[in-house]
């Protein structure tokens, strides 16, 4: 499999671009749809080392579902550039948070430098996927044999949260 | 080369002693579904049917989990999840502490005006991700029951809607939390690139039977998992959250937080530092990093845990300190646990004690406060001996037992765990933890010093006991100065379960 290096880099470059754009944007709108271009890469990244599911879901629930969500908050809730700026950090602050990122980021540079991909390849490679039946077939029979209890779980989890939601957000008649 | 065989028949059927095993979680999530049947029902008020069936649900998972405790271990859904002695005892825990804790929040959510049936229900939803997230065996399973946990405990932390304290420490204790889920996940996924799986058990004979595989993005990954762990746990430097939570949230889900979250953050920090190979001699870096790293992190927590708590005038405010110190003295005993004869069994024994300890108090705390959480001044218990002479001895058994004085169960398990900490050789940690033990003395003994020699302050009110949080102190002073006077059973039951990790 041999990924090509011209689509690698361009998707690759936009969404760094489009994540600094994330954090650097004071209106948190275009934060958010600085996000659905960095979601829209990952994507292509995806499709690109054959995950084509992983692909389309990447598209469909994160640049989707969850980005319509995320605009729903930020414009119920209403929040401006000018009432973030009581929360900025002082100078001091910044200097640190620069210098602690740039720090771990170089970690994770050299980590990733230091370490040489692993020589065996795992089971699931792109062609014996293809002769099992193509991606969504594999990832929905592991889903329902192999991972079948971190599948149910997740069930228990959103259950969870909904009872959450609903104790947070209820209007008590009181 | 053969094809892919995504299906194994094996998996698709579950065979009765996986059953048997399964029960206490079942009956958990079944007394989940119940209650939230019974909480939506119109004809009836659901206060006292929801109390009674939650507090039979978690009795017959209690019940049911002793039955399991000395069953041999058997791994479920393909090796995803494991029935040992270890997460068993543990379930018994957070079950037991979930339990003692409806017990004390029913009049106080009648006092509070906070009676809504979703409390029980997320106590419920957090004990299920507790027990699911001690006996995982993958790191995908772990991460979901700890979302589940952690979900319900956030909700919960921010139950009081109307007290901003409240609000506020619910939302610190969600942002800062989801971070460190997130260093969780990272630290999962950089495992999974360089061994090829996410089960524990797997990554430990991968990493066995590739040295090599040893590489800076395993150490990396097996750092941030167990970073987003010490976050868990409210280790310093990742505590700043915890005294403000504490303090903010309802008074009996602190007792909750500080007894079943932390001992399921532990026995699951437990489970991760082994399976990355701490302790079994495989890289000499890895050792030595993870060993350093924890050094300075129980040193650090030590200290600044017992030395804030001196300052406090809250008594909330003082435990959630003294609770960082004591977390402090657990990772001495993780420190320890691969270097002695007991294991990983001292820091079981001392979760236990200190659960049983904790909650005892908070339970005291609970009754003590009047509306809205305040009235947990020091000055507040100023001759509560004369108003209340058995809360007042009661808390004094906690104290001591905090403390560390024979004959209670604070003793035994420091005792226990500082021993243990000797045998591996970790002379200099033992003696910064006894120097910092016996400044923990001075602030626990302050209380005793208001309850029992000061005299009231302008008008005490004296509160009505509600009869289940009687019971609830009751049996917590019992299982203290049981644990305290025969320790002998619980320090074999410990050692047992741990030595099969």
């Amino acid at each position: 499999m041999d990924i090509s290096p011209v689509f690698f880099y361009s998707f690759a470059a936009v969404a760094i671009a489009f994540s600094g754009m994330v954090v650097l944007k004071k209106s948190p709108i275009a934060s958010a749809l600085s996000l659905v271009i960095v979601f829209f890469c990952f994507g292509g990244l995806y499709a690109m080392l054959d995950a084509h599911l992983v692909a389309a879901l990447q598209i469909l629930v994160y640049a989707g579902a969850i980005m319509v969500l995320f605009i729903f908050v930020i414009m119920l809730l209403n929040i401006d550039a000018p009432s973030l700026d009581t929360m900025r950090a002082g100078r001091l602050g910044r200097f640190m948070i620069i210098a602690l990122s740039i720090g771990l980021l170089s970690l994770f540079i050299w980590a990733f430098k230091e370490t040489t991909p692993p020589a065996s390849v795992g089971a699931f490679t792109p062609q014996r996927i293809q002769e099992a039946g193509g991606n969504t077939r594999v990832l929905s029979e592991l889903l329902f044999s192999e991972y079948i209890l971190p599948f149910e779980l997740t069930s228990v989890l959103l259950l969870g949260a909904i009872v959450g939601a609903v104790a947070i957000a209820k209007r008590r008649s009181t | 080369m053969e094809g892919l065989q995504t299906i194994r028949p094996e998996l698709l059927s579950i065979s009765p002693e996986q059953l048997s095993a399964l029960r206490p979680y079942f009956i958990i999530f079944g007394g989940t579904i119940l209650a939230m049947i019974l909480s939506v029902v119109r004809w009836m008020n659901p206060k006292w049917p929801l109390f009674i069936l939650v507090l039979a649900t978690l009795f017959a998972g209690i019940v049911d989990s002793f039955r399991l405790v000395p069953e041999a271990p058997l791994t479920l859904f393909n090796a995803m999840m494991i029935s040992d002695g270890y997460s068993h005892l543990f379930n018994i825990v957070f079950m037991a502490s979930a339990f003692f804790t409806v017990m004390a929040s029913f009049r106080y959510l009648d006092r509070e005006k906070l009676q809504y049936p979703e409390y029980y229900l997320l106590i419920l939803f957090a004990v299920l991700g507790m027990m699911l997230m001690v006996s995982a065996q993958d790191l995908i399973v772990v991460f979901i029951a700890l979302e589940l946990m952690s979900l319900a405990v956030y909700t919960l932390v921010g139950f009081r809607r109307a007290d901003r304290r409240s609000n506020e420490a619910a939302m610190k204790y969600f942002i800062l939390g989801s971070a460190a889920s997130a260093v969780f996940l990272y630290g999962s996924a950089l495992l999974y690139g360089s061994t090829g799986t996410t089960g524990i058990k797997e990554i430990l004979s991968f990493i066995q039977t590739h040295p090599t595989s040893m590489t800076p993005v395993y150490t990396l990954g097996a750092w941030l998992v167990i970073l987003g762990f010490l976050f868990k746990v409210a280790a310093v430097p990742f505590h700043m959250w915890m005294p403000d939570v504490y303090e903010g949230a309802p008074t009996p889900i602190t007792g909750f937080m500080t007894t079943g979250l932390k001992a399921a953050a532990f026995a699951t920090l437990i489970r991760l530092l082994t399976s990355v190979g701490y302790g079994k001699g495989l890289s000499i870096t890895l050792q030595a990093h993870l060993h350093d790293i924890l050094w300075v992190s129980a040193v650090l927590t030590m200290i600044l845990g017992n030395v804030v708590a001196l300052t406090q005038t809250n008594l909330k405010r003082m435990l959630a300190y003294s609770s960082i110190a004591h977390t402090g003295y657990l990772i001495v005993g993780i420190i320890a646990g691969s270097g002695n004869e007991m294991g990983y069994g001292p820091v079981v024994m001392y979760l236990i004690a200190y659960a049983a300890m904790n909650l005892g108090a908070f339970i005291i705390l609970t009754v003590l406060s009047s509306r809205d959480d305040s009235g947990l001044g020091l000055h507040d218990l100023s001759g509560l001996s004369r108003r209340h002479p058995w809360l007042a001895f009661g808390l004094a058994v906690f104290m001591f037992s905090m403390a560390g004085v024979p004959p209670t169960a604070g003793f035994a398990a420091k005792y226990v765990l500082f021993y243990s900490a000797v045998q591996a050789n970790e002379i200099p940690l033992v003696i910064i933890s006894v120097l910092c033990s016996a400044i923990s003395v001075y602030y626990y003994l302050r209380v005793m010093v208001y309850m029992y020699m000061r005299d009231p302050s302008g008008s005490p009110s004296v509160n009505r006991i509600p009869v289940w949080s009687t019971l609830g102190i009751a049996a917590m002073v019992f299982l203290t100065l049981q644990l305290g006077l025969m320790p002998g059973k619980v320090v074999l039951a410990a050692k047992k379960v741990a030595s099969s990790l």
